[in-house]
């Protein structure tokens, strides 16, 4: 992984055939990088041991909304993690007594 | 070198992505030992893939022993974006020689390519002494901001891991959250075209359906067949 990620940087230094790079596929891989990322959100919050995380997955879905609310709003991504993570843990901790 | 203005001014604007940096690495360096990695194999992989979202991507499957082919095409998918930005970036170092080039490739990162990009373009428009005397000065300003993030991203991920070892178990569900809570955030903060947001949603709610399909390779199926409808749609409306 190190390997292929050093290649598709150095590649477009070194060859001047890769620098015109057209904006449509730029913009192809902005949606599959956002697409991975979002999903890989979805599965490390939704899905454990291979199985939907049924008890789980409506408070941290809860805490999701709030926490990507509020970054948006503040524009600040740290505030919605903060705020996101202590609602995760607040409502785990209420449905554990 | 690290005397020279154009590398000290790359430090100076290297500011707002140390504080980015520290956040997010600290997360990573939470999540990879919430996921079973060992603390020098994470701090290996930020020094030698340096790539938040694609070892954001891989920690998961990582710890859970997925296919090595899995964790290299994701990452491998996510990484791509670096070709336009390198590719954004290379008319800038034209004349510099090759081997610092190879050198400095690594430093490339979505969070350190902005500024330096930004930069280049303005100083473009001014008039300079020598080519050459440029694009080894925009290389020098890179390296200023690019490595003294990098050492931040990786100092970050150790401390985030070590930090992680020393929360009780009690909060074991904030360490679960912290780095894709985070994640989302960031998105949510850059994701400001419709597009972008409408598959992002419909991301999140195809990747459980595709892992559960398919544990390795669904929700890589599900979020190629998703960028690839929004980028279509988006495209086709652009025509209209």
């Amino acid at each position: 992984m190190a390997l292929a990620t050093y290649l598709l940087r150095v590649i477009p230094q070194l060859i001047a055939a890769v620098q015109n790079f057209p904006a449509a596929a730029d913009r192809y891989l902005k949606y599959v990088a956002y697409a991975l990322v979002v999903s890989t959100v979805s599965i490390s919050l939704f899905v454990t041991g291979g199985r939907f995380d049924s008890p789980a997955a409506p408070r941290r879905l809860i805490a999701l909304a709030i926490a990507v609310a509020i970054a948006t709003i503040t524009r600040n991504a740290l505030a919605g993690m903060l705020t996101g993570t202590a609602i995760a843990l607040l409502l785990s901790w209420f449905a554990a007594s | 070198m690290l005397s020279s203005t154009p590398f000290r001014e790359g430090v100076r604007a290297a500011i707002p992505v140390w504080i980015a940096f520290t956040t997010s690495s600290f997360a990573l360096g939470v999540a990879a030992k919430a996921n079973g990695l060992h603390w020098g194999e994470i701090v290996l992989m930020s020094a030698l893939v340096y790539a938040g979202p694609a070892q954001f991507a891989v920690v998961g499957p990582l710890g859970a022993g997925a296919p090595p082919l899995q964790v290299l095409l994701a990452g491998f998918l996510i990484n791509l974006r670096f070709l336009p930005m390198s590719a954004a970036l290379a008319p800038y170092f034209r004349r510099v020689a090759r081997g610092k080039l190879i050198a400095a490739s690594h430093f490339i990162s979505a969070s350190s390519f902005v500024i330096p990009y930004m930069r280049f373009q303005r100083e473009s428009q001014k008039p300079r002494a020598k080519e050459a005397d440029n694009d080894e000065s925009n290389l020098q300003f890179f390296l200023g901001l690019s490595m003294t993030s990098f050492s931040v991203w990786v100092v970050g991920t150790g401390v985030g891991y070590w930090a992680a070892l020393h929360v009780p178990a009690e909060f074991e569900e904030a360490i679960k959250f912290v780095l894709p809570g985070y994640f989302a955030c960031l998105l949510a903060t850059e994701a400001r075209e419709w597009s972008i947001r409408a598959v992002c949603i419909a991301s999140l709610l195809i990747a459980v359906p595709g892992s559960l399909w398919n544990p390795n390779w669904g929700w890589i199926v599900t979020a190629l067949v998703i960028a690839t409808l929004g980028w279509g749609v988006q495209q086709w409306m652009q025509r209209e």
